[in-house]
């Protein structure tokens, strides 16, 4: 047996999983967050776009229409955020399983980080045009 | 070190792990489900946002990709979409409970009843889009 922080007796976290030094995983504790708030959001998200019209798809007048309630682009903001947040955290996950050392896992995640940001501020402009349309 | 001895380690099986079905059980399958689903989510996530883009273009190219969305292999492509979120989703409410430490002992019973109860979902919305389609 080797001396890593693996095999010797570490108190964990006892109500979540935890990493090699006992300390709760937040990026796992994150991503079940922004998990369950995807759920609630994305539900609100299918019904606003696919069941509250008659074809089942909002044609251009209907979004922007749509879009002219301050509570839907709060909303639909809000998912975006935490959808881009959660998809990140997950590749985040998978790309950590290939073992990089810790500053390479440090640049990895800030990457991810800048990836994430201009893909949400992309998308708030992209509401703001939408709003002024409406 | 005593890692790459272990036949059946993460670091001696590599990415080929994933698919290695040599000692693996249900809950290996969920796992790999859930990020494949996951991967396959982000790329749809990419695709949508570019999408929206013809949003605020105008009307008129937004108008032409609704009339193309609304065609019956957009919307079987759709029901695909939808089979990944509900594994996805589905899978994902089990990993939260169990890595909260709840309902661990009950886990296999658990994955299965959440995607029987996403199988029936899946065929609803699928009667529903083909006959709004």
């Amino acid at each position: 047996m080797t001396d890593r922080p693996a095999d010797r007796e570490v108190e964990r976290s006892t109500w979540a999983p935890s990493n090699e030094s006992g300390q709760p995983a937040w990026g796992w504790i994150l991503q079940a967050v922004t998990g369950v708030l995807v759920l609630f959001l994305l539900s609100f998200h299918m019904i606003a776009n696919h069941f509250m019209v008659t074809k089942g798809l909002r044609d251009a007048a209907s979004v922007a229409s749509w879009f002219s309630n301050p509570l839907v682009v709060v909303l639909e903001v809000t998912f975006l955020v935490v959808v881009t947040w959660h998809a990140l955290l997950g590749l985040r996950a998978i790309i950590f399983d290939f073992g990089f050392s810790p500053r390479t896992e440090r640049r990895i995640t800030w990457i991810l980080t800048v990836v994430g940001t201009v893909a949400v501020v992309y998308g708030i402009c992209l509401t703001a045009v939408i709003v002024s349309r409406g | 070190m005593t890692v790459r001895e272990d036949r059946t380690s993460p670091r001696r099986r590599g990415v080929y792990g994933w698919v290695d079905p040599r000692g693996r059980r249900l809950g290996h399958w969920a796992f790999i489900l859930n990020r494949l689903t996951g991967l396959g989510i982000l790329l749809y996530l990419g695709l949508h946002l570019v999408v929206l883009s013809m949003l605020a273009t105008g009307p008129n190219a937004w108008d032409n990709f609704v009339s193309l969305a609304l065609t019956p292999v957009f919307l079987a492509m759709d029901v695909v979409l939808i089979f990944g979120l509900l594994l996805h989703g589905l899978n994902g409410i089990r990993v939260t409970l169990v890595g909260f430490g709840l309902v661990v002992d009950r886990q296999k019973a658990l994955f299965v009843s959440l995607m029987v109860i996403g199988a029936i979902v899946l065929v609803v919305a699928s009667l529903h889009i083909f006959e709004v389609g």
